[in-house]
């Protein structure tokens, strides 16, 4: 068998091992997903290879993707094995991580827009089922993430069926289409809603937060942190780059960059107020999208690159941050922001890996954060040259880099040093272990930046990038490590031999037990200012989510038809009593839409198959969505 | 290689910025003193209290993470010094001007994780304040800068030196010149000068961050600062007026560190929630204006 065919269906078969040997599934997800990351570094290293049977390939680009999904998956599955370990329904857990991986394979090697979207709509239901297997109140956040990412999989298949009469084939790249006439732009935007939600770009983030809620710390991680962000924008560059023509300066570069700016500063201010950990990172999962859109949307090499050399950042430091948080949810039993604090000395390394993700995010130099943020920022003065607008972009960009470092100063100080009586132990070691490596690749991947990441990873996707500032992070490590020397000497210069250890002085009065600043009201203040305040008091309404607004309007619209159906009875079809009629008005619904599909799908039997697969796919996870939403929801 | 060594370590790095930051931190002690009808401090004063301070004992609080107490200091010392070197050196090195703005974020994150580690209610309150004060001038200061970065067409800072050598000074158009007046308050904040000192402020958070603060550490704090008292006039007038190292040069910096100087003495501090408007309102939109200003060609 072909061993692109491998990598997808050797994770989705065993996923039904686990679902039936529940006591194995542990070890046995494992040992798949590392036998996943050998194939991802096989095929990464052979560069190009071909699957005639469900048309897959894998070049460089897409073969970077899966070797980064598979490695994080790994350690996730190997996070998982003790922080898991007693819950309830492990087998199921880990089946549908490994239906996870296998399906991303799928969408990353497919060649073929039915393939694709067979594997994307695949995707759908173990994001719903992790999602749900939170415990209380999990049910409808997992509804929730179903309703925006199975919603966004329908507008794909309008934007395929768009393609598809635009350009005659469903291969993706088969022909560039210039964003010119209006039906190009229609079926443009039907495809991005796919890979908006499926990254969490505004207004389609809502399931984000509202997953960090209950889900259990490594599906944050895995999912919405790392292997979502790899899959909505690898979806995204090939829509801008291989289906499409996004030039600079084009309407639609500037509705990328707009919304890409639009999503940092919302999220980022929404981040800042966050009591919750996983909440407030969560929050940053959204923001930090926002520059990868923002990289892309420029439509320059230099651009693109930073966009994806960011998402690659984003899954390292972004899946550490919430295995950090996993950690400490394990050892404390609580994420409320109010109640920890003081862990930097018993759990030291969570917390130096925690640290080092933090500055990453942050964008401090040398780490990996601040090269992509680095890239992405040239690629906005570059757009100097053709409109005004780039000032706005570069100062969100900026601003929202800073907001982010405060509000993991806030984290950092609420969670591991400011004052509690926290006695937790440092946790076990193959808890430990994914994050530390995370953040070492954090290290590794800032200070060689240009010697591994954007030599393999991103020049051959991208090619060539003119660069127009200069940054040398050897060089630059090198001179810390130097002034860090030269702050030591003056500490030997001092009288070290004299360190003493005091009680905290506070104005020479007796500290109550209980005296601690826990840092959940940092930025009151800027809650405070005038017009952030109606911003913040609008975001509290929900107003910026799309979700909720969808639905509000629904329940809107309905209570007034039924009004209006009570005044004139019969007005509203289906509102009448009549079980003939309603009978009727379904077929003639099902026989619209399979005329529909028909006309679509008339390119070939293959085509159709896949088609009919795909869309099965979608209406079982609907149907899916609807018997266990409807258990789950009770409330 | 000896040559980046010398450059890094001796001049303009580490012991030039550090000299001539003493000596900057005395003349605003002695004008302030003159000022108040005192006499002021010798020139050498401020090297005296940091011989005094590594004389003392270093007092470290109870239960806090040694590690980053003792370490947050290091950090902001390595950022100032690594900026010193970037910004007089001719040639590309290390770094360009977005790596100046982002490493001059080091020195305030050494200050509030210092302050966050040491477990005092004052310090956690002052380093909040910091982060608060960063959030703030961080937007105008971008604006201001890459107004420049407009109108020279380069985030190199030995191509900004070089354009305004051809066409003239930043701060001779009338965009320069409100750019500089935004990023000069930037600065003032970056200083943690009065009417910006709200982090330290002696009378209610008593030094906040710095409270448990005391010997060595105290004194690689102290003399972080005093090359900032340094390293972000001379940056502003690298920027602004033209680079080169001459007499020319220092007879800039002397005028930004005056009018610094000036605007510590005549303010009184501002509230945290005074100073966000004032940043995100005014001081911005004269930032923004400088921009627009620039685009028309002005």
């Amino acid at each position: 068998m072909n061993i692109l065919l491998w990598t997808i269906f050797l994770p989705i078969g065993a996923s039904l091992l686990c679902f039936i040997f529940r006591r194995a599934a542990g070890g046995a997800a494992l040992i798949v997903s590392a036998v996943g990351l050998a194939l991802g570094a096989k095929i990464f290293l052979a560069g190009q290879l071909l699957s005639p049977l469900l048309a897959l390939r894998a070049y460089p680009f897409s073969a970077s993707l899966y070797l980064a999904a598979s490695f994080l998956t790994f350690l996730i599955v190997l996070y998982s094995l003790k922080f898991m370990a007693g819950k309830e329904r492990l087998g199921e857990y880990y089946g549908y991580i490994l239906i996870t991986l296998g399906a991303a394979a799928g969408a990353f090697f497919a060649t073929d827009f039915l393939t694709l979207l067979m594997f994307w709509g695949l995707l759908g239901i173990p994001l719903y089922m992790l999602i749900g297997l939170g415990g209380d109140g999990a049910g409808g956040a997992a509804k929730k993430a179903l309703m925006i990412v199975g919603g966004a999989d329908a507008l794909m298949i309008i934007g395929i069926g768009l393609v598809w009469c635009l350009t005659g084939t469903l291969r993706v790249g088969g022909a560039l289409l210039p964003l010119e006439q209006p039906l190009t732009v229609i079926a443009f935007f039907c495809l991005l809603a796919g890979a908006f939600a499926k990254a969490g770009v505004m207004p389609l983030h809502g399931w984000i937060p509202a997953a960090a809620e209950s889900a259990p710390a490594p599906v944050l991680a895995l999912l919405p942190a790392s292997l979502d962000k790899l899959l909505g924008i690898y979806l995204l560059a090939r829509l801008c780059y291989d289906v499409f023509l996004v030039t600079p300066n084009s309407a639609v570069s500037f509705f990328l960059l707009a919304l890409g700016s639009l999503t940092i500063m919302a999220a980022v201010l929404g981040a800042l107020v966050q009591h919750d950990l996983k909440k407030l990172l969560a929050f940053h999962a959204v923001s930090q999208v926002g520059y990868m859109v923002v990289g892309i949307g420029t439509g320059l090499p230099l651009g693109v690159a930073g966009g994806l050399f960011h998402m690659f950042n984003n899954a390292i430091y972004k899946s550490c941050l919430f295995l950090c948080g996993g950690a400490v949810e394990f050892k404390n039993g609580t994420t409320d922001l109010s109640k920890l604090g003081g862990l930097a000395k018993t759990m030291p390394l969570t917390f130096a890996a925690f640290l080092i993700a933090a500055f990453s995010i942050s964008g401090v130099p040398p780490l990996n954060g601040f090269v992509s943020k680095w890239l992405i920022y040239q690629s906005l003065i570059e757009l100097s040259k053709i409109n005004a607008a780039w000032i706005i972009w570069l100062a969100a960009a900026m601003l929202g880099s800073a907001c982010t470092a405060a509000s993991f100063v806030k984290i950092t100080h609420a969670v591991f040093l400011g004052r509690s009586e926290a006695k937790a132990r440092e946790v076990h070691w193959t808890i430990w272990l994914a994050p530390v490596t995370l953040a070492a690749l954090c290290v590794v991947f800032g200070l060689g930046a240009y010697q591994l990441p954007l030599r393999f990873l991103i020049a051959p996707a991208v090619g060539l990038i003119g660069l127009i500032g200069v940054w040398d992070p050897l060089l630059a490590a090198g001179l810390i490590l130097v002034s860090l020397s030269v702050g030591l000497l003056i500490y030997f210069l001092g009288n070290v031999d004299a360190l003493k250890t005091r009680p905290i002085f506070a104005g020479g009065e007796e500290l109550p037990a209980a005296g601690k600043v826990s840092g959940v009201d940092f930025y009151d203040t800027v809650r405070q200012i005038r017009p952030l305040a109606l911003i913040y008091r609008a975001g509290e309404k929900r107003w910026f989510d799309f979700y909720e607004l969808s639905a509000a309007l629904l329940r809107w619209s309905s209570a007034w038809l039924v009004r209006l159906d009570a005044k004139i009875p019969g007005i509203i079809p289906w509102l009448r009593r009549d079980r003939a009629f309603k009978i009727k008005l379904l077929g003639a619904l099902i026989a619209a839409e399979l005329l529909v599909e028909g006309l679509l799908l008339v390119s070939g039997v293959r085509e159709i198959l896949t088609g009919l697969a795909a869309l099965a796919m979608v209406a079982a996870a609907f149907y899916l969505a609807g018997r266990l939403g409807g258990s789950y929801a009770n409330e | 290689m000896m040559a980046m060594i010398f450059n890094f370590l001796i001049f303009p790095g580490f012991l030039f910025a550090a000299g001539a930051g003493l000596l900057a931190t005395w003349l605003d002690r002695k004008v302030t003193a003159r000022l108040q009808y005192r006499v002021g401090p010798p020139w050498f004063q401020p090297l005296a209290d940091l011989a005094k301070l590594l004389g003392k004992e270093i007092i470290v609080p109870e239960g806090v993470s040694r590690s980053v107490f003792l370490g947050a200091p290091l950090f902001g010392l390595a950022g100032v010094t690594l900026v010193s070197a970037i910004i007089f050196s001719p040639a590309p090195f290390v770094g360009d001007l977005i790596v100046v703005i982002y490493l001059l974020m080091l020195p305030p994150l050494a200050v509030i994780f210092g302050g966050s580690a040491s477990r005092n209610p004052l310090s956690a309150i002052g380093a909040s304040r910091e982060m608060k004060l960063v959030l703030a001038y961080e937007l105008p200061f971008i604006l201001a800068l890459f107004t420049v970065v407009l109108k020279t067409h380069s985030i190199m800072i030995g191509e900004i030196v070089r354009y305004q050598n051809l066409s003239g000074l930043m701060i001779g158009s009338l965009s320069g010149l409100f750019a500089f007046a935004a990023a000069l308050l930037a600065v003032q904040a970056k200083l943690g000068a009065v009417p910006f000192d709200l982090p330290e402020a002696e009378q209610e958070l008593a030094a906040g961050p710095l409270l448990e603060y005391s010997g060595a550490p105290l004194a690689v704090f102290r003399l972080t600062r005093a090359m900032l008292y340094f390293v972000l006039p001379a940056f502003l007038a690298v920027i602004f007026m033209g680079g080169g190292l001459d007499p020319w040069f220092m007879l800039k910096y002397l005028i930004v560190l005056t009018l610094i100087i000036l605007i510590k003495n005549t303010n009184p501090r501002l509230r945290i929630d005074h100073a966000l408007r004032l940043f995100w309102g005014p001081v911005s939109g004269l930032a923004a204006l400088a921009f627009i200003l620039a685009w028309l060609g002005k």
